[in-house]
């Protein structure tokens, strides 16, 4: 809960973690969970090569 | 949707019957672990019949991160029992390293790369274990 009564929208543990980011992975299936990675590293790949040195 | 690189990968060695578990990076997205995961590394087994089988699958994809032990020279065989069967997608069906062991391996290596990634994988299994 937050100062003025109402729930936060991200929760974090004592040490920084996003425990809201965690649960919605979870509740991913393995399946999904690959390919969301596959498609974030596809992604700042892309943008690495992008902003490479010419 | 494309079939993603780290699935094809995983996809042949399935299909070529190689006996590996998923450990590292992949191991813990696929555990539920919100990381970003780079390379794909794998434990196999080392008897000479595993070898034949990941061979072809080399040759066609090209150096794969392939690790004969992790951590503290455990190898495929100490780490079956630790390991969980996960369905991927497409009809395969692979090992991954369970969390417990993932973070016990981590914790051992102590490198900086590892040490930054414990808080993620501990509150990570803290949520898996409130699921249960």
């Amino acid at each position: 809960m937050t100062a003025d009564g109402r729930t936060p929208l991200t929760d974090y543990s004592e040490d920084g973690v996003d425990l809201t980011l965690i649960r919605w992975f979870l509740s991913l299936t393995p399946a999904e969970r690959l390919q969301f990675n596959q498609e974030h590293i596809d992604d700042i790949r892309a943008i690495l090569a992008l902003n490479a040195p010419r | 949707m494309p079939r993603g690189k780290f699935l094809k990968i995983l996809g042949a060695l399935h299909e070529a019957n190689v006996e590996f578990i998923v450990v590292g990076g992949v191991a813990a997205v696929l555990n539920g672990a919100p990381l970003a995961a780079y390379d794909l590394e794998v434990l196999h087994s080392r008897h000479p019949s595993n070898l034949a089988r990941l061979l072809p699958v080399l040759e066609r994809f090209g150096p794969l991160d392939l690790l004969g032990t992790i951590g503290r020279n455990l190898s495929y065989e100490d780490l079956l029992p630790h390991s969980v069967e996960m369905d991927i997608g497409e009809g395969i069906r692979i090992r991954v390293l369970d969390l417990e062991t993932l973070i016990a391996v981590k914790e051992e290596l102590g490198g900086e790369k590892d040490r930054a990634v414990l808080p993620t994988l501990r509150r990570t299994l803290e949520e898996k274990k409130k699921l249960r």
